[in-house]
């Protein structure tokens, strides 16, 4: 006979994670439906395992990012290609009817083929921009000036028809190192942000933005910059950083993005999961 | 699960038979389910991204030991923990090596969003989850993220189904210690 009712307690435990799930037979279960009758303790515990159960269930499933699928597809080309070494891999040039034709297979890879590159050519430029000191004759003149007229003269630069975008891209990177509330900078990375025709140095606009996220422009500024961004990998990054800083403000922004018919999936997703984490 | 009426053991049969585009439908269905896995196991979505690149590339290299009367998601969680156990035994050699080098060329989002490489979704019980020993976690990873039953966990883990409920279920209590302490 079980007296002390610590060892009932101890006892039950076991079986609670059952009788929350409903999978404990019946006889069973009136013993611990009678014991609970009796235990706030244990009744406790129940109300936390639903709670628990019910925040698992709830919880969203974490979604990669497309590079997973451009490396599957370059993958899966490659050992196509291994399998069949008669088969053109690139140039070889080939007779018509020797060549098989995988329709829509070889469009998707050739696709994500082409994310994936310019996933590889925005890390790179991010990269160079970030490590190399050269085009250094820019730099000196418009990024490596502080204060007021920084703002003023970055903005000149990223006008400048002239400018590459390689360039453009280290002078937003190399903008907002340091600054106070109220900067100028920010208005003229949230101009980059919105208007330059690069989605890379729109990217890198979003990273400088994001260390000058003290100032309260910068959300009001990314949320707006939502509803007009069509590359995905700008759009990604938006989501990414109004819920990494919490801009609840964003969320109709975002419901309009899960809904975009023109959106990849992955941004809907995001966008979703973004709302998901927001609310 | 599936928009085709095409079965996930037809299709790894017809993979099998060097029909390697029949790999791709099996990639849809899959890989959001074992990048969630592995990324339930290694609180890190970069290497959960390269986890299960590696699955994907190791079903091609085996694809001649699959036995099509086996369920294809069996075989294909049990490469997925086979590839996470790699990886552990990797691990130290490669934190030491690489965190800089990712660091250095993360690339676009930069040290500013690393914290962003853990997920952040339902911090708190993500935490929690991540604070579980592996097996506890694994376990209820399978059983409340990816669908499994009780029995499948069993032949995955080589135990009994009544064995993966119990363990399933002193999971579940230690996590709700972690969850509500304080």
């Amino acid at each position: 006979m079980k007296t002390p009712e610590l060892s009932a307690c101890h006892e039950l435990e076991a079986l609670l994670p059952a009788y929350v799930e409903r999978s404990l037979p019946a006889a069973e279960a009136d013993r611990v439906a009678a014991h609970l009758a009796t235990c706030p303790g244990c009744q406790l515990q129940v109300t936390q395992l639903r709670a628990l159960t019910d925040d698992l269930d709830a919880a969203l499933p974490e979604a990669p990012r497309t590079a997973l699928r451009a490396n599957f597809m370059a993958m899966l080309e490659e050992q196509k290609a291994l399998l069949n070494p008669e088969l053109p891999v690139a140039a070889a040039p080939v007779q018509p009817e020797a060549k098989v034709v995988s329709m829509w297979p070889t469009a998707i890879a050739n696709n994500w083929m082409r994310i994936a590159a310019s996933i590889v050519l925005i890390a790179a430029g991010v990269f160079l921009g970030r490590q190399l000191p050269w085009g250094s004759r820019n730099a000196d003149t418009f990024a490596t000036t502080s204060g007021q007229p920084e703002s003023t003269e970055l903005r000149q630069a990223l006008a400048g028809r002239s400018t590459s975008a390689s360039d453009r891209i280290q002078l937003v990177s190399n903008s907002g190192k340091e600054s106070e509330p109220g900067d100028p900078t920010v208005q003229v990375l949230l101009n980059t942000l919105n208007f330059d025709a690069s989605p890379n140095v729109r990217l890198a606009a979003c990273e400088a933005l994001y260390r000058l996220r003290e100032d309260p422009r910068v959300r009001e500024g990314l949320v707006n910059s939502l509803a007009i961004q069509t590359d995905p990998n700008v759009q990604i990054t938006l989501i990414d950083m109004v819920v990494s800083m919490r801009v609840r403000r964003a969320v109709p922004q975002l419901e309009r993005l899960s809904k975009r018919a023109d959106a990849l999936p992955v941004v809907r997703a995001q966008a979703e999961a973004g709302i998901g984490k927001l609310i | 699960m599936t928009t085709t009426s095409t079965s996930d053991e037809e299709l790894m049969a017809a993979v099998k038979a060097d029909d390697l585009d029949q790999l791709v439908p099996l990639f849809e269905r899959y890989h959001g389910p074992l990048f969630n896995y592995l990324t339930r196991l290694t609180n890190d979505r970069d290497t959960s991204e390269d986890l299960t690149q590696t699955v994907f590339e190791r079903i091609l290299k085996y694809r001649s030991s699959y036995q099509p009367t086996q369920p294809f998601k069996a075989w294909v969680y049990q490469m997925a923990r086979n590839v996470h156990a790699d990886y552990w035994q990797r691990k130290e050699k490669l934190r030491a090596a690489d965190v800089e080098e990712v660091e250095k060329t993360g690339g676009l989002r930069g040290a500013a969003f690393s914290q962003m490489r853990i997920s952040s979704h339902h911090d708190d019980l993500h935490e929690a989850l991540a604070l579980l020993p592996t097996p506890q976690r694994e376990i209820l990873v399978l059983n409340r993220f990816q669908g499994f039953g009780y029995e499948e966990i069993g032949q995955l883990l080589g135990c009994t189904a009544e064995a993966a409920r119990v363990k399933a279920h002193r999971a579940l209590q230690a996590l709700r210690k972690i969850y509500f302490a304080n």
